[in-house]
């Protein structure tokens, strides 16, 4: 049995599917991005989190009951989440969470699963997708911003830009408590200035306008950026999955599901290569007859969290040195919750 | 002249994916490709991503790109990275409009759809089972005047009413309807000895012919989009000693013929005598779900 044969054609018919499917969800997440940009003032999700960093996590991870986003479209959302001070604990938490905690997820998972014990793969999937993205959360917790945000990102948290401002701050105080000095008022009022601007982002720039349309403007030219990030990502993405999709033989993999273990990591690492949208991977997970409850269950809790696609994806946001930690910590720890979970679930 | 391409590489390159998403689905294209669900989507993506498009050449980009600091952004509108960068970037961004274009083809060949792992059996298809027509859960039509001719069967009159047919007279059958006819009985009695027809793309079928008399039809049944794709496929069986069809593999065509359920192997299969075949053209849908 030849296990991978490669052809142009059925590789672009695949890519191509799998990039109508996924670009209208990026492109929502982009403009709900810019739109967060420019609509949400600063600080205003850390004032809306409870003060508790460990309530404000459990609760970030139900946010996706109320604000349900896919996969792909969380990352673009949660780096402008970060930008306007969302903590990077609750940020991880919702774009592991959302994917899977939300209604539309629990119908499309009821709707697949209806002749196969409906109830208990939907309130399984949603336990276990909350329970895992609040543990990662908890884990961010207590890791330094350098050793999960990539450099550019923290660059773009506020309190980075208050640090950053700082010198023009104490620049302008100094010229303040100048005797004489003629422009100490308007100095003292540009220093104000830069400080207010690296704290919200407003910085100004050759073309200025206001009113409604100005804004409409800066959230499409914040959309744009955010898409044009994201897309880079997920073509490449798109394209591993579309080369597994076709060129990889899927017959060889059916032996594997007589014995639980093995089907559990067979239908995760299937997950991870398919990289399949989570409002509809239920339904491709139904229809692995042959394979045991358990091993579909972590099918449908891996795959809206890691992905070959979401590896390149959260490349935009995190280090590779987390990506790579998150990668093999949630596949350790859903094989072996889901396989103490196949005792009872035979 | 970075200047320009910081403002043109972004503009050109949304226009272009714009242009594909409208593309495909204004020529009908996207039919292969994606669920009926999701091909709004596709329109208003193209429609919002060439407003994007007509923004960011007049508009400029945003506003945190260019003035660099506290800036995450690594696309082509940023000034992060180095030209080279930025026109690897710009051609990586480009694979959609070479795959869109270099590739004509609306559908799966012969090697990714034996990858895929052919099924013959409901048991490996998710679609909601078809409703019998002669099932107690159908209404039976309202009673005319006219009477019955001698000897009808008055379920089977009632089967006739509600069955979709060919010009041709014949059932007009999928083969999802198949598949689940071989499990469920009520659903046979609906096909068992009646002319059917079925279109779908032929395959040489090598397992379940002994004497090299059977081949398959199959369709690619899609739940959200072509690389879900799985192919389900139905026994066809040419009359013995008559040459098998000498189409090529893949090509679509049309088998009129009457369905059997023979016991093959401890189950029952769901097998159609081929009275003809003929080549013919996609339907319209060609995917099925």
């Amino acid at each position: 049995m030849n296990w991978f044969s490669f052809h142009f054609s059925d590789f672009a018919f695949s890519f191509l599917s799998i990039l109508f499917e996924g670009v209208p969800f990026l492109l929502l997440g982009a403009v709900i991005s810019g739109s967060v940009e420019v609509f949400l003032p600063p600080q205003t999700l850390t004032r809306l989190l409870p003060r508790n960093p460990t309530v404000a996590v459990l609760l970030s991870g139900l946010l996706g009951g109320i604000f349900p986003m896919c996969e792909c479209g969380a990352v673009v959302v949660i780096r402008r989440f970060l930008a306007k001070g969302l903590p990077v604990s609750c940020a991880v938490t919702y774009m592991l969470a959302a994917p899977i905690v939300s209604p539309l997820v629990a119908l499309s998972t009821f709707a697949a699963f209806r002749s196969q014990s409906p109830w208990l793969m939907t309130s399984l999937r949603l336990a276990l997708g909350y329970l895992i993205a609040v543990s990662v959360g908890l884990v961010v917790q207590r890791l330094r911003l350098g050793a999960v945000l990539q450099a550019t990102v923290i660059e773009s948290l506020p309190e980075q830009r208050l640090v950053r401002a700082a010198p023009a701050r104490a620049l302008e105080a100094r010229e303040a408590r100048l005797p004489g000095s003629g422009g100490a008022r308007s100095s003292s009022r540009a220093g104000l200035r830069i400080a207010t601007a690296a704290v919200t982002g407003d910085f100004g720039t050759e073309w200025e306008a206001s009113g409604v349309w100005a804004s409409l403007l800066r959230v499409v030219q914040s959309a744009t950026a955010d898409f044009l990030d994201v897309a880079l990502y997920f073509v490449i993405g798109a394209a591993v999955a579309a080369t597994f999709n076709t060129a990889v033989n899927q017959e060889i993999i059916h032996p594997l599901a007589a014995h639980s273990a093995a089907a559990i990591l067979t239908m995760m690492g299937l997950a991870g290569a398919m990289a399949l949208c989570s409002s509809t991977d239920a339904f491709i997970a139904a229809s692995f007859i042959t394979f045991p409850f358990a091993s579909k269950l972590a099918f449908l809790v891996f795959g809206p969290v890691f992905d070959v696609k979401l590896f390149f994806l959260y490349g935009l946001v995190f280090r590779r040195k987390f990506i790579v930690g998150l990668a093999i910590g949630l596949f350790i720890t859903i094989a072996l919750l889901c396989l103490r979970l196949s005792v009872y679930l035979q | 002249m970075t200047q320009a391409l910081n403002r043109w590489l972004p503009s050109f390159t949304l226009a272009c994916w714009s242009g594909i998403l409208l593309y495909f689905h204004l020529s009908g294209r996207l039919a292969a490709f994606l669920h009926p669900t999701f091909r709004p989507g596709v329109l208003a993506a193209g429609l919002v991503l060439l407003v994007f498009a007509i923004g960011s050449l007049f508009g400029g980009s945003a506003r945190c790109c260019r003035n660099g600091g506290g800036c995450a952004h690594v696309n082509p509108a940023t000034g992060r990275g180095s030209m080279l960068g930025k026109l690897l970037t710009f051609i990586v961004l480009m694979l959609p409009l070479f795959m869109a274009f270099g590739s004509p083809r609306n559908g799966f060949g012969l090697t990714a759809i034996s990858n895929r792992g052919v099924v013959t059996d409901a048991s490996g298809i998710i679609a909601p089972p078809p409703q019998s027509v002669s099932s107690p859960y159908v209404e039976a039509p309202l009673p005319t005047n006219d009477p019955a001719p001698a000897g009808a069967d008055s379920n089977a009159g009632a089967v006739d009413q509600y069955v979709p047919r060919t010009p041709s007279g014949a059932i007009a059958v999928s083969v999802i309807d198949l598949l689940y006819a071989a499990q469920d009985p009520s659903l046979r009695a609906d096909f068992d000895g009646k002319v059917v027809e079925l279109v779908g793309q032929l395959m040489a079928e090598n397992t379940a012919a002994p004497d090299g008399s059977r081949m398959k039809v199959v369709r690619m049944f899609m739940t959200c989009c072509a690389a879900d794709a799985k192919p389900v496929a139905a026994l066809i069986e040419f009359p013995p000693g008559t040459k098998k069809s000498d189409v090529p593999e893949l090509s679509w065509v049309r088998v009129n013929g009457i369905p059997a359920f023979p016991t093959e192997g401890g189950r029952t299969i769901a097998v159609l005598k081929v009275n003809s075949i003929k080549v013919t053209d996609p339907p319209d849908e060609t995917m099925l779900f």
